[in-house]
């Protein structure tokens, strides 16, 4: 076998940037599947860090999310954006029942200077894996989600960024009281992301 | 669609969850190595005390102070004066559910359940109670057939106003294709107007689109099916009516079906060659296994539990004649090892008492509530008074 120390690849500004917001594109269709957002059937098998991935193929969630990945894109390229969150909301009250967190830390020094950095690309896939199983064993422990439900995404992003055409603003959107679970969290060494979900208690006395 | 957060009004202090992110705080990953061996809940579950409860398992030490947490709950239980007796019973089963993921047999679970609706059958208080509705719901998807539990609830009047009943009632039938009766339930559920009516609707609504697409099918492969025999390996059983589902809009229902067929409190049908005598099918597998059960009495089925240890008879072993070894004498015994869960416990006594009331769980050991959460997966209302079942 070859060594361990695997070589290492650099990694662009713009290299990673698209790392993460792709990774957050796989990521979210994975919760919309196992969080039965949309239908089992209306999901496509392909293949990507190494693990069976299932990607909508429902035009709407498409177009939805290939829009907001490229706009991530740009905001992590200038160093801009802080937080994504995925807000899953009961269809028929709209109250928010989970939020998918990913935090979002930039080494403000590549934006500035324009830099590289150096990171094993398998290193990262292995790192973004881990993630992925995490997300689809989360059945362990969250509620199960027994009404139809409806998906948001938020953006934290920095003060002096304009708000795009497509976006409104919006208040937070928060749990109360939530039950929240820290999971993996992968790093490019220009953009490391933390992920935390966070869900409400489902009480005895609620219908 | 999308929404941006406003910059202007983050407030000064953090959201919790950045507040948590933040933190020096993590998540242990128990629960991910263990992820086989845990439960999941309808409620979800906290998973600090997830993480604690999969932790104490693989440590004795542990466990012991489990064991006593539990009977701190069941005390409570037993002391508590106020007003909503139910309540106490609620964080006992919460706690059980917490402590002990994989809710096997040895967590005493089921036997909770069936005391604590047992205790409150009777109690006009509860019988609208949602709570108490639900103590019994999630007693029944325990349970190997929870039909018998559904009737009981209606010919006795309890949790009738609340749309849950009639949902999970109806989808408990139509997985066994009991269609008509399953449309039966939703319309009493409708004409009785159960809370919240609009979900009763709307689940009323996919049954009927569902069982129309599979009528469509069943017409069409109806030939097929007579020709072939069946052979059902235990799980199939459940899902003999969902096998004709072509794809489903409502994948919910599915879902929840899906985890029924790998429910594993259904006993496995093991294929006998005796009895496939050119009829094999799935509703005479079924019949030979409940006139099974009832043949064999509990001695019957705990022989290889309780049996006394006896004389090796039938293989000899070649005695060197050379030497003789002295045989040890009969009234030397060799000591049993004893659990150290068990070590502790005073000796069972085994009072069948007629008072309800009274809680076995306390002087329980683990070979106890084993066998009695066995014969409550079989027969949930076996210590309930007879006339009241219908």
């Amino acid at each position: 076998m070859a060594s361990r120390t695997a070589s290492k690849d650099i990694i662009t500004l713009r290299g990673s940037a698209a790392i993460v917001s792709e990774f957050f594109g796989y990521a979210a269709n994975s919760i919309l599947y196992n969080r039965g957002v949309y239908p089992e059937e209306s999901f496509a098998k392909v293949k990507k860090y190494g693990l069976p991935m299932l990607l909508s193929q429902d035009e709407g969630v498409k177009s939805f999310i290939s829009s907001l990945t490229s706009q991530l894109s740009e905001w992590l390229e200038a160093g801009k954006l802080q937080r994504i969150v995925l807000v899953i909301m009961s269809k028929a009250s709209g109250e928010v029942l989970e939020r998918w967190n990913f935090n979002i830390e930039t080494d403000s020094e590549v934006v500035v200077k324009g830099v590289a950095r150096e990171k094993s690309d398998k290193e990262i896939m292995r790192e973004i894996q881990a993630i992925m199983r995490q997300v689809a064993s989360s059945i362990t422990y969250l509620p199960c989600l027994d009404e139809p439900c409806v998906f948001d995404v938020l953006a934290y992003t920095d003060k002096d960024v304009a708000v795009p055409f497509t976006w409104i603003e919006s208040d937070a959107k928060l749990i109360k009281n939530p039950q929240m679970v820290k999971l993996h969290s992968f790093d490019t060494k220009i953009h490391k992301v933390d992920t935390l979900v966070s869900y409400k208690n489902d009480e005895w006395d609620e219908e | 669609m999308s929404e941006q957060q406003c910059p202007g009004s983050v407030p000064p202090s953090m959201d919790p969850e950045a507040e948590f992110m933040a933190s020096e705080q993590q998540t242990a990953n128990d629960w991910e190595l263990f992820k086989e061996n845990i439960r999941p809940l309808k409620r979800g579950r906290n998973v600090q005390l997830l993480n604690h409860a999969l932790r104490s398992h693989s440590q004795p030490s542990l466990k012991r102070s489990l064991l006593h947490t539990r009977r701190r709950f069941i005390d409570a239980i037993d002391e508590y004066e106020g007003e909503d007796p139910l309540q106490p019973w609620l964080d006992c089963i919460k706690w059980v559910q917490e402590s002990f993921p994989t809710g096997g047999e040895c967590s005493g679970l089921l036997v909770i359940y069936e005391q604590c609706v047992r205790t409150f059958w009777h109690d006009e208080r509860y019988k609208d109670d949602l709570r108490y509705l639900k103590v019994w719901m999630e007693y029944a998807e325990n349970c190997s057939d929870a039909e018998v539990i559904y009737r009981f609830l209606e010919a006795n009047e309890i949790g009738q106003s609340h749309s849950i009943y009639y949902c999970t009632y109806a989808l408990l039938m139509e997985s066994k294709n009991k269609l008509k009766k399953a449309d039966e339930i939703f319309n009493l559920g409708i004409a009785r107007k159960a809370k919240p009516l609009e979900k009763l609707e709307a689940d009323y609504r996919k049954f009927l689109a569902r069982s129309t697409r599979k009528k469509n099918i069943e017409d069409e492969s109806v030939e097929l099916e007579n020709h072939m025999p069946v052979r059902s390996f235990g799980t199939v059983l459940a899902a003999a009516g969902v096998r004709n589902h072509a794809a489903e809009n409502s994948d919910i229902p599915r879902k929840r079906m899906k985890l029924q067929r790998l429910d594993t409190n259904r006993p496995l049908s093991i294929y006998s060659e005796r009895s496939t005598e050119g009829n094999s099918k799935p509703e005479v597998m079924r019949n030979n296994e409940r006139a099974w059960h009832t043949l064999a009495n509990q001695v019957d089925r705990n022989k290889e539990n309780t049996s006394v240890p006896s004389k090796w008879t039938s293989y000899k072993v070649p005695q060197k004649i050379a030497s003789r070894t002295v045989l040890p004498t009969p009234s030397t015994r060799i000591e049993v090892f004893v659990d150290e869960e068990c070590a502790g416990l005073p000796p069972v006594e085994e009072v069948k008492s007629v008072d309800p009331s009274i809680l076995q769980l306390r002087q329980g050991n683990s070979v106890n509530l084993k066998r009695e959460t066995e014969l409550l997966k079989e027969n949930p209302l076996r210590n309930f008074p007879l006339n009241h079942l219908r």
